[in-house]
């Protein structure tokens, strides 16, 4: 039978339409139909369908009015070489539109709490100022905050790593009181990250998790305080995500780690919970580029949030269970390849987080698997969010893709999945237990080599890296490598800091840190004096290690 | 020759936690065989004394941070053995892959082929 060429086109289209017949799933594992009716949608996530957002269970969005009274916050990552490199860049970024400042340090002495004079700094001195600024005294966090609107904005002070968050804080809340501000009134946020610090991103040395863990409940309990407006800790799925954890795990494991804390509030009893569930309501996630799953995620944090505080801390407070998300897009999507591509990628990373109401967002510069932002890449991240926010009018009505069969259906499958994977983690003693065994760690690398075994078979297409690799980009994109005299600044001014200070009200000061370390108080008190007396990072890391000890790590990276 | 009988040494260079491109790398290497003995964030100087201790036919480090580190590491191990092959992989932007291929290393960037790695340990060990 001969094929006419009507029928052969006819051929080749069944053919093109062939792999929707194929199972589809979602990067959480849940399978997709072609198309959604009213009828998938589960019975028990109905009756939370038509609610107004800001209304139980909270899955809608964070307040009715949404955008229209309160845009997203632009909030992006910042950060390198000498403290006033980073201040600079800072205000480059609010002159450019940002709307609240991060203030990144640097990996190699804060992560560690090694001041620039151990050798494994001195090893690598190069190294120092890469991916943040040196700040090793109260000193240096003064000149990176110098002019910064602490007031008026909404400031991150860095303290991603567990172990670095006290004196990151306490060097941020130092300086300000110094410039007369009121700590009762001014509004930011530390991190403390736990799925950093002991699943994404493990350093050499860092407290063993029940000691960080003490920390966390330690600041929780002092912003209640003294800095009513502060968000104490951030707790995050984003490192856990970009490890390799899945959407549905990512959710998992962030309530996983948020019990954690509220448990540990409830056992010491010294502040009322709901007021815990307030500070820790300000969470932190990754957006990835599966966007409808990803907007899906966020509706089902709010809405795990709201159900976690009713149903285990019999929290009723509808402020307190309306949760708060900060989002940052996926830094391990942005390719190293074609990386001009990356600025198409952010857009929709951030977009798919926009669609879950966020309240605020970064996007990861299209350089990302090159090195730090550049200026350029920077700006663009803004230019980004401000395109959408100005522009396109997606900021104009909440919770656009509420009453959609899929995502209804998607967010209620997404909170049933991510409940299963707390209760795994349960079963494996709780979150601590989970780390401490590398239990999730080996969650993450099952999926991370299943992911790259995807992108390697083609099976899953990355354009630019496995298929579609010509370039005709006039551009020419290279790393970022910030400034090169950071060690040598930070030398010179940390041997000034240890000649000038008063050295009996320093060592007065970090005894008493000491102490504190080794009793059951709170070491926040004595932290703020330590700053204050002009104590160095690396004096307080030595404290840390002859009190705690190091965490024995689960994994041989 | 069979690859089980050569051992790569891997390393990472900088002080920077983040494990995710190692142990994957690590992983495709035991799978095709290789014995991998992973020493993490290790200094020029525990890099240059596992590579001679540990008798490795490879070295792979994973380069998270500047490059002026990695190459004093790769340097004092060309010294203290002459002709060992060394491969990188890493945030290495292009004018720095271009530092370390000067000297006769291997830049694997982000978005290689795990199969590509594989083939470039098994050309670089002799087993292929």
């Amino acid at each position: 039978m001969g094929i006419s060429a009507h029928n052969n086109h006819e051929k080749v289209f069944s053919m093109s339409q062939k792999p929707t017949d194929k199972s589809r799933t979602c990067t959480s594992g849940i399978e997709l139909k072609p198309y959604y009716t009213s009828a998938d949608i589960p019975e028990h996530h109905r009756p939370n369908v038509d609610v107004a957002p800001g209304e139980a269970q909270f899955h809608r969005g964070f307040h009715a009015s949404g955008y229209r009274s309160k845009p997203w916050r632009i909030f992006q990552l910042s950060g390198f070489g000498k403290p006033e490199d980073e201040n600079e860049r800072i205000k480059f970024l609010l002159k450019n539109g940002e709307t609240g400042f991060i203030m990144e340090h640097d990996r190699n002495t804060a992560d560690h709490c090694y001041n620039v004079t151990h050798p494994d700094v001195i090893a690598r001195r190069e190294d120092v100022g890469l991916t943040g600024a040196v700040m090793q005294s109260v000193r240096d966090t003064a000149i990176c905050m110098d002019g910064l609107p602490v007031d008026t904005s909404f400031g991150h002070a860095g303290g991603a790593v567990v172990q670095h968050a006290p004196f990151a804080l306490a060097a941020y809340w130092t300086v300000a009181k110094q410039r007369g501000f009121d700590l009762a009134t001014i509004s930011g946020t530390g991190q403390s990250d736990f799925n950093l610090t002991y699943l994404g991103c493990v350093t050499k040395e860092q407290i063993p998790t029940e000691a960080g863990l003490r920390f966390n409940a330690d600041i929780i309990e002092f912003c209640e305080q003294y800095l009513p407006r502060w968000v104490p800790v951030s707790i995050a799925g984003y490192n856990a995500a970009d490890t390799g954890l899945t959407p549905d795990q990512e959710l998992g494991v962030l309530f996983a780690n948020a019990v954690e804390y509220l448990d540990e509030i409830q056992r010491r009893g010294n502040m009322p919970l709901v007021q815990a569930a307030r500070g820790c309501g300000g969470v932190s996630f990754r957006a990835s580029i599966n966007i409808i799953e990803e907007a899906c995620k966020m509706r089902a944090a709010r809405l795990m949030w709201s159900q976690l505080l009713v149903e285990r801390y019999n929290i009723s407070d509808p402020k307190v269970r309306n949760l708060r998300i900060h989002c940052v897009t996926a830094g391990s999507k942005m390719t190293y390849q074609q990386p001009l591509n990356n600025i198409v990628r952010g857009t929709v990373m951030a977009l798919g987080a926009i669609l879950g109401g966020v309240q605020s967002l970064g996007v990861s510069g299209y350089d990302e698997a090159l090195s730090i932002p550049s200026e350029h890449a920077h700006q663009m991240s803004v230019r980004i969010q401000q395109i959408l926010q100005e522009e396109t009018g997606i900021a104009d009505v909440t919770d656009p893709l509420g009453g959609s069969f899929y995502v209804e259906t998607l967010t209620a499958q997404l909170v049933e999945k991510a409940w299963a994977f707390f209760e795994a983690i349960q079963l494996q003693g709780g979150y601590l237990a989970a780390l401490d065994s590398g239990w999730l760690h080996a969650q993450a690398a099952d999926n991370q080599y299943q992911e790259f075994m995807h992108t390697e078979s083609g099976e899953q297409k990355i354009i630019g890296v496995n298929c579609f690799r010509d370039d005709e980009s006039p551009f020419e994109v290279d790393g970022f490598m910030g400034t090169d005299d950071a060690f040598d600044v930070a030398t010179e001014r940390l041997n000034e800091v240890l000649r000038s200070r008063h050295e009996a009200g320093a060592a007065a000061a970090l005894k008493q840190l000491a102490a504190d370390c080794r009793s059951d108080k709170n070491i926040m008190p004595a932290m703020m004096d330590a700053l204050a007396a002009e104590v160095t990072l690396g004096e307080i890391g030595d404290v840390y290690r002859e009190v705690f000890g190091n965490w024995n790590t689960p994994i041989q990276t | 020759m069979d690859n089980s009988q050569k051992r790569i040494l891997m390393a990472k260079t900088g002080l920077d936690g983040h494990w995710r491109g190692p142990t994957i790398v690590a992983r495709a290497l035991r799978d095709a065989g290789f014995e991998v003995i992973m020493i993490g964030m290790a200094s020029t100087d525990d890099i240059v004394s596992a590579a001679v201790d540990e008798d490795v036919d490879l070295v792979g480090l994973n380069v998270g941070g500047h490059i002026d580190v990695a190459i004093r590491a790769i340097e004092q191990v060309q010294v203290a053995r002459p002709g060992l092959p060394i491969f990188a992989g890493g945030t290495i932007p292009p004018h720095a892959a271009k530092q370390l291929e000067a000297l006769g290393v291997e830049v694997y960037p982000p978005g290689s082929q795990l199969v590509d790695i594989v083939d470039a340990a098994e050309r670089l060990t002799g087993t292929r």
